[in-house]
């Protein structure tokens, strides 16, 4: 098979958003992952978090390779996704759509992305939401066109292989239509 | 109601006091911080909260890079992990076995000997793992 290229893509969200298990989810070898106990149960109550980065890789039928990087979410560690988001081409946003304060992190990493120059493409994925018409799903998609902007919100079980993948390939959409958008500018 | 102390009141004065006896003895050190492996601060020396905030997250990526890429590479346990640049050095590393895990990092100028600094260090982590154990 020719080498179709690669493409760096990055996980990133708040902490216990599911970037790790989205990456697991997906990936064609065992991810790399830096997670480490858990000091911190106010903020979210689990067990592990990672403190650096997830890293796994996922080879596409046309031979694109996906080199797939999960961010820490603490704002602690906002130099770590400084650092993996450069040279990223698209960027997964997950979000738990849980939790109370579901917009104000959407809010947040937004802005941390579109920072970004150039800015990379963007999928929304919403978690934990118990129905499509769920709240924090309707208000997200409600909310970045508020912001101006135009972006796949998708509800996503991120233990679902299938439903990462779904996340991946539009924003593989995203990408292949912004490039053509450019060359036609 | 406030939340609960994140980490044990001995932990944190066993460190300050070993860090504070490291800094002291130490030529060349600029700060060191020790943190919990998941990147929060429980004791620092010579810097201030901005700083040592920031350094302890810093510390626990790069202990756990460290150990992901001696794990990757088939070695065993990471014991240590050194950046030079012109003006001095960063020093990180972990204190096995303790709960929760800690990473020490340190930054020393250029005056500082190298070979001092890593002896000292794993003096003081060695040191911080018996108090805390005892």
């Amino acid at each position: 098979m020719a080498d179709a290229g690669e493409l760096k893509i990055v996980f990133t969200g708040p902490m216990g958003a599911g970037k790790t298990t989205a990456i697991a989810a997906i990936s064609d070898i065992a991810p790399i992952r830096t997670d480490v106990a858990n000091n911190d149960h106010v903020a979210f109550d689990k067990e592990a978090t990672t403190v650096a980065l997830d890293y796994g890789q996922l080879a596409l039928d046309d031979g694109l390779v996906m080199r797939l990087y999960g961010t820490p979410g603490q704002e602690r560690f906002a130099f770590m996704r400084k650092i993996l988001c450069a040279g990223a081409i698209g960027v997964v946003l997950l979000i738990d759509g849980s939790r109370a304060d579901a917009l104000t992190s959407l809010d947040a990493y937004v802005d941390e992305i579109r920072a970004f120059d150039p800015m990379p493409a963007m999928v929304v994925g919403i978690g934990r939401c118990p129905s499509a018409d769920a709240p924090a799903l309707v208000q997200s998609s409600a909310h970045l066109e508020r912001l101006g902007l135009t972006l796949p919100v998708f509800s996503v079980d991120v233990r679902r292989r299938e439903d990462v993948m779904l996340l991946i390939e539009t924003l593989v959409c995203v990408i292949e239509a912004g490039a053509h958008t450019e060359e036609n500018a | 109601m406030s939340a609960p102390p994140r980490f044990a009141q001995r932990l944190v004065e066993v460190s300050a006091q070993q860090l504070a006896k490291f800094g002291s003895e130490t030529p060349g050190i600029a700060l060191a911080v020790l943190s919990s492996g998941d990147g929060f601060e429980i004791a620092s020396h010579r810097a201030d909260k901005a700083v040592s905030a920031k350094i302890a997250a810093m510390g626990s990526s790069l202990q756990a890079l460290s150990e992901a890429i001696t794990r990757e590479a088939g070695l065993k346990d990471a014991r240590r992990l050194i950046i030079e640049s012109d003006n001095g050095c960063v020093l990180a590393m972990g204190i096995g076995g303790t709960n929760p895990s800690l990473s020490l990092v340190v930054v020393a100028d250029k005056s500082a000997s190298l070979g001092h600094l890593l002896w000292s260090a794993k003096i003081c982590c060695t040191s911080i793992s018996r108090a805390i154990a005892g």
